[in-house]
Parts: structure tokens; sequence; C-alpha cells
């Protein structure tokens, strides 16, 4: 079983320049396990010391952000594509 | 290389259309001799964000933008097809055209630039017009963001 992974540029000094990654992995959970197993890098990064997804990260599987399915729990299958991507975000207020 | 005089025109009426929201948007360039761009207006989600957690999300769409994630997947896709992101603009409603501390805050993930490549133009509006447009850039000889070019090289 085979999930595709995208990388996005802002992560990507953390994966050796790669924008795809192909793990197994049967819940979005086991594959950030595996991908910061892989790419130490990623640590800090995408989740936080207790092991929740930052408030600026967004995974997607397929077109669907994971907190509209199952969080962290969201089981993969084969085929699968999973984006982890950065809020934007920002905007006036004090100086 | 920021924004066209062409692309400035079409976020600044973005931006007085949407007062007084901020907007946000990006610009995206193809990599290689064709240098393709693509301007892609993007919808803030902050008024969604302060009504469903206004403790959390203390600021509504008056003094923050929130891009839409989904924008953010259409934009990641891009990037798969070669374009980078060249350009991040937003609005300030009522106030200058500055790179506030959240504008700071936000452009950075664990210390580093999130966009270390990229110009971050910000218009301020007031009064439903556009009185001034200006631009920052990752410096990393001195850590910050420093003052850019609004307009294309």
């Amino acid at each position: 079983m085979s999930v595709q992974v995208y990388i996005p540029t802002p992560f990507r000094r953390a994966t050796d320049n790669k924008d795809r990654v192909a793990l197994d992995a049967p819940d979005v959970k086991s594959l950030l396990d595996e991908l910061e197993q892989h790419y130490g890098g990623l640590k800090g990064l995408v989740r936080n010391e207790r092991g929740e997804v930052h408030d600026h990260v967004n995974i997607y599987v397929n077109n669907e952000g994971i907190e509209a399915l199952q969080g962290l729990g969201t089981e993969l299958k084969d085929g699968d594509e999973v984006a982890i991507i950065p809020a934007l975000a920002g905007g006036g207020g004090p100086r | 290389m920021a924004l066209t005089a062409s692309e400035l025109i079409q976020v600044t009426a973005q931006a007085e259309a949407e007062y007084p929201a901020e907007c946000c948007g990006v610009l995206l360039v193809r990599s290689g001799t064709s240098g393709e761009r693509l301007l892609v207006p993007c919808r803030n989600i902050q008024d969604e964000l302060h009504a469903s957690d206004p403790a959390k999300h203390p600021r509504d769409s008056r003094t923050a933008y929130f891009i839409d994630p989904k924008d953010l997947l259409a934009i990641g896709r891009r990037e798969a097809q070669g374009y980078a992101v060249s350009v991040i603009y937003h609005s300030h409603i009522e106030a200058g055209a500055y790179f506030s501390p959240t504008d700071r805050k936000n452009a950075l993930i664990d210390g580093e630039p999130t966009y270390p490549d990229a110009v971050y133009v910000v218009l301020s509006v007031v009064g439903k017009q556009v009185v001034d447009t200006r631009a920052f850039g990752w410096d990393p000889g001195a850590r910050d963001f420093v003052s850019r070019s609004v307009a294309a090289s």
C-alpha cells in the first residue's frame, strides 16, 4: 500500500527538496510518524511536542481537510494523496 | 520581482472591492524561460474563524486575513506544476501599508521564513480607496523583512 505525500515549498528544506514522498501508513498519524522518522527536520514543523498538528498547518487527504474527516485517525488507502499545507495569514494591527 | 502595473491594478481593485475586509492572494510565477505569471485572488476566511471560535481568533476580517485552505491546496497543486509563490499580498483597513508584527510572526515557521524568496505586498485601504502600497522581503543577512520594490523589475 502506498500513499503519496505532497510536501509544499516551505517544508522541502526538511525533505532534501523532495516535493513528493511515497509512504506506507494505515492512517494520518502513522504517516506523520513515518515522515518524521525519515526526515527528522520535519519534527516540530508539522506537529507540536504533544503530537498535535500546529494550528497553522492544514492536512488534506485527497481534497478533504482531516478536521472534516477523523483527524489524525483518518484511515488511508492505497493511492490516497496527502498534502501538508502551512497557513498563509496575517493582518493589520499594532505597529 | 513583485507586481506588474496590470497586476497592481487588479490587486488594487480587489482590495477596494473587498473593503472593509482585508483582501488576500498570491502571484505564482512558473520557473524556466516562460516565466508565466498567474495572479490568484484568495478568499479571506477570517470572519468564519472568528465566528466559530472568537477566543482563538479574536480578530475579524477588518484586521486580519487567513487564506482559505482550499485556495492553499490549489496553490500547492500549481507548485507541483512548476509554479512558485512569488508574491503574497493582503490589505490593511484604515491602517498603513506596513509589515505588521502579526504579518511577520505568520511569515515565519520555527524562526525561518515560510517563503524566503517571496515578496509580501501590503496595501493600505482608507475609506475604500487604496492610498499606499508597499512591499517587503526576507533579508537573510538582517534576518528580518525589509523594504522591497512593489514594481516588477
